[in-house]
């Protein structure tokens, strides 16, 4: 009776760890790849702002000219105070330079040698157009000066050494202002043409130009008085350092206004998928990584899937059982246990230095490592299946008198295809997205979306090494995150799509078989 | 019957496609010199359809290699070769050309919240020979300090070594990454560390280090003020043969096009040198 009860006990406590089991499954899958999912959505579907149809229309040709040119002339007006702002901060501050300029050309006025030098250096200032250069131009008059001066010229000198620093300090101020406002609106009117597209706009995305906004109204700074202590950070108010001038109200238009000046809309980026990547990753699409992630699982199936079939027929038909075949088979437990770098190491030695599959780096390399790797679970999974089709098959077959071969195609193959199935799709997602394999033999971080006929010779970026790249290579991988998890979800989203056609396979031909 | 001819096939497309590709220019080494390569590479493209520039960073080491191997046509590195990879060059009928595209410090980095701000070379040896292990020996918090190195294949850290560690040896307890954007990473994220990296790898979530006083810059660095410094190079097999692809692209730094891309990136252009 007791032992009845307990064995009932044990039971259910068997049944309710079963259960959690599976549930903390299921809750670490979600925790994985809610997020992961999330944010790579973000990459897809996201807050666009004029700028992005700019771009698309000047890099990729998409988009209504006219209707993107009425667009921008609205944000454009909105945009009007703050250049405004800009355009009478500076008109303010020409104008404090040439009151220095009105005293240097005081202290010309004097018919000897260094007269004449000012002269000349006021002259060169007259046709300086950049404010810096001219305030540099000016505390240099005021340092030669200096030494020399007589007690009437003090007062002159004077002016201009406090015009000069205050300038000094003002143009500083105003010059990381407008930077910000350049990475938040584009580059400003009177600016020289630049050559990498990063710096042709202002930002892409409404989550990015949100960012940039706060960047742009408040100063980070650390603080670093506690000296035992790490510094603290502390926000102060940008706009505290223009207080009094003409740039005061830009603040306020760019902290109330900026949605006006952006025009953000829910956009759906399907052809990020698609496109090429322009200005490594800060524009564009991932279609290079995904084709090429393409090309290398496709290779690798053509070469592992026949190789691996007829070997599994071989170990499980025809093979006599004995010391050769059961060495063969730890070979191949074996080979599915090496680290997937080694692959990618003796790819880069064998097919590339030593039998020279291509001049460098190629699809075809990199497609040839992956196919090994996956060789063992190929072999593996087709020689259980064909192990698990019934002895009655085989002998009906052999009864009705046909050969070993014919029985192996037309009777043991089909029954065995839904496990031979299985085993080669999952190898296939594993294929995708191994990096070790592909790093010395096949993968790049820049390079163009390959035709089928370039796969011999030429090397891929390929989604699974990009992110990598991404994460840890690229320069400014903080401002493309968005790019990174794009691809992220894209080949988590390939691999899961296989897995699932897998099942559905599976599901569908073994109803045939039945049926 | 079928099936032969589409071996055939197969076979004479693969003859065709591997004959010498000129359309290709294969670039790869330095990951400090790959933000070059990579903006020079996409630059190119765009004024050259035809041509298909491919960019791997996998370290100068890699870098030398290839060339050696003759397997690319580009070799990136962020230090000048060794006299082994010289020697192995010549072996394999190698000629070797370095063309230094642009001009980089060696900033040290700290994370924003450490007040340490001025530290001399000696100091920060001493911190990578485990003879300083807290920061509080150096004006700074009672912490232990997380020192962080680039891998031994790097040309980086072949400058770090020479310049700052002049012989002696990096403690065991110093973490190894592969890449600047690893070192800026684990710097970023951990208020103990000290770091180094390329220049161009500078933004506001570091703290770069005045290392003698001098901040480093653009400035600082032509004018050899800045301690930590060194070119960076690109090496072919031979001197480019002129008007190919090979030779356009190696010259695209002498540009003021290959200019302005050098200095946005954060890089010193060479072609700023000069008296």
């Amino acid at each position: 009776m007791m032992r009845l009860q307990t064995r009932k006990l044990l039971d259910r406590a068997f049944a309710g760890v079963g259960v959690f089991a599976i549930v903390l499954m299921a809750l670490a899958l979600i925790a994985i790849l809610l997020p992961i999912f999330q944010r790579g959505a973000g990459a897809y579907v996201f807050r666009a702002t004029v700028e992005h149809r700019r771009q698309m229309l000047d890099l990729f040709e998409r988009g209504d000219e006219d209707v993107l040119v009425k667009e921008m002339q609205k944000a454009l007006e909105a945009r009007q105070p703050v250049l405004e702002a800009l355009a009478s901060y500076r008109a303010d501050q020409s104008e404090r330079l040439n009151e220095a300029i009105g005293a240097a050309d005081r202290l010309a006025q004097r018919d000897d040698l260094l007269g004449r030098r000012i002269a000349r250096a006021v002259e060169q200032l007259r046709h300086t157009a950049d404010l810096r250069q001219q305030i540099d131009r000016l505390s240099r008059i005021e340092q030669l000066m200096r030494p020399q001066s007589t007690p009437d010229m003090t007062d002159d000198l004077d002016l201009i050494r406090d015009i000069t620093s205050e300038l000094e300090v003002q143009a500083a101020q105003y010059g990381e202002l407008t930077e910000r406002l350049r990475q938040l609106l584009g580059p400003l009117p009177g600016d020289e043409p630049r050559i990498l597209p990063r710096f042709r706009y202002g930002q892409a995305r409404w989550d990015r130009a949100l960012i940039k906004q706060s960047q742009l109204l408040y100063i980070e700074e650390w603080d670093y008085s506690d000296a035992s202590a790490m510094g603290r950070r502390v926000l102060s108010p940008r706009r505290d350092l223009f207080a009094d001038t003409a740039l005061y109200p830009l603040f306020e238009h760019i902290e109330n206004d900026l949605e006006a000046m952006l025009r953000p809309r829910w956009t759906f980026y399907g052809r990020f998928l698609t496109d090429h990547s322009v200005d490594a990753h800060f524009f564009g699409g991932i279609g290079p990584e995904a084709l090429g992630t393409f090309y290398l699982t496709l290779g690798a199936m053509l070469f592992a899937v026949p190789l691996g079939i007829i070997a599994a027929i071989y170990f499980a038909e025809y093979a006599k059982p004995g010391r050769t075949v059961s060495f063969l088979r730890s070979c191949v437990s074996t080979l599915a246990g090496v680290p997937s770098i080694v692959f990618g190491l003796f790819g880069l030695a064998f097919f590339i230095y030593t039998i020279r599959v291509s001049p460098g780096k190629s699809v075809l390399a990199g497609s040839l490592t992956l196919g090994l790797l996956i060789l063992p679970t190929v072999i593996r999974a087709a020689e259980e299946a064909i192990l698990a089709v019934p002895r009655e098959y085989k002998e009906a077959a052999l009864a009705l008198g046909a050969g070993r071969w014919r029985t192996v195609l037309t009777v043991i193959l089909p029954a065995a295809l839904p496990g031979i199935l299985t085993g080669t799709v999952i190898s296939m997602g594993r294929a995708a997205g191994e990096t070790a394999p592909i790093i010395f033999t096949a993968a790049v971080s820049v390079g163009v979306a390959l035709q089928p006929t370039e796969v011999f010779t030429q090397a891929t970026p390929a989604l699974s090494w990009n992110i990598y790249n991404l994460a840890t290579e690229h320069e400014a991988v903080d401002e493309i995150r968005h790019v990174q998890y794009g691809m992220v979800t894209t080949l988590v989203g390939i691999v899961l799509l296989l897995n699932i056609a897998a099942i559905w396979m599976r599901a569908r031909i073994s109803r045939k078989l039945r049926g | 019957m079928k099936i032969r001819n589409t071996v055939l096939a197969l076979i004479a497309a693969a003859g065709i496609s591997s004959a010498p590709a000129q359309d290709q220019i294969v670039i790869d080494g330095s990951t400090t010199v790959g933000p070059i390569g990579k903006a020079f590479a996409e630059y190119f493209m765009q004024h050259h359809p035809g041509i298909n520039v491919v960019v791997s960073e996998s370290g100068s080491g890699n870098g030398a290699r290839g060339i050696v191997n003759n397997s690319i046509d580009i070799g990136m590195m962020s230090r000048f070769m060794r006299e082994t990879e010289f020697k192995a060059c010549a072996d394999n009928g190698v000629m070797p050309v370095a063309h230094v595209v642009a001009l980089d410090g060696l900033p040290i980095l700290v994370h924003p919240s450490n007040p340490v701000s001025d530290l001399t070379v000696e100091q920060v040896r001493k911190i990578y020979t485990g003879e300083i292990r807290n920061w509080r020996e150096l004006g700074g918090p009672n912490m232990a300090i997380v020192f962080v190195s680039r891998d031994t294949n790097s040309g980086t850290y072949e400058t770090f070594n020479n310049v700052v560690m002049q012989g002696e040896t990096i403690h065991g307890s110093c973490e190894y990454v592969g890449s600047n954007g690893a070192v800026r990473q684990r710097v970023q994220t951990t208020p103990a560390a000290i770091g180094y990296a390329g220049l161009g790898f500078v933004d506001e979530t570091v703290k770069a280090l005045r290392i003698n006083g001098v901040m480093p810059s653009e400035a600082t660095v032509i004018t050899g003020d800045y301690p930590v410094a060194r070119a960076l190079y690109m090496f072919t097999n031979k001197y480019p043969e002129m008007g190919t692809p090979l030779y356009r692209f190696m010259t695209l730094h002498l540009t003021p096009e290959g200019e302005e891309i050098v200095k946005s990136i954060g890089f010193v252009p060479v072609t700023q040198y000069g008296f």
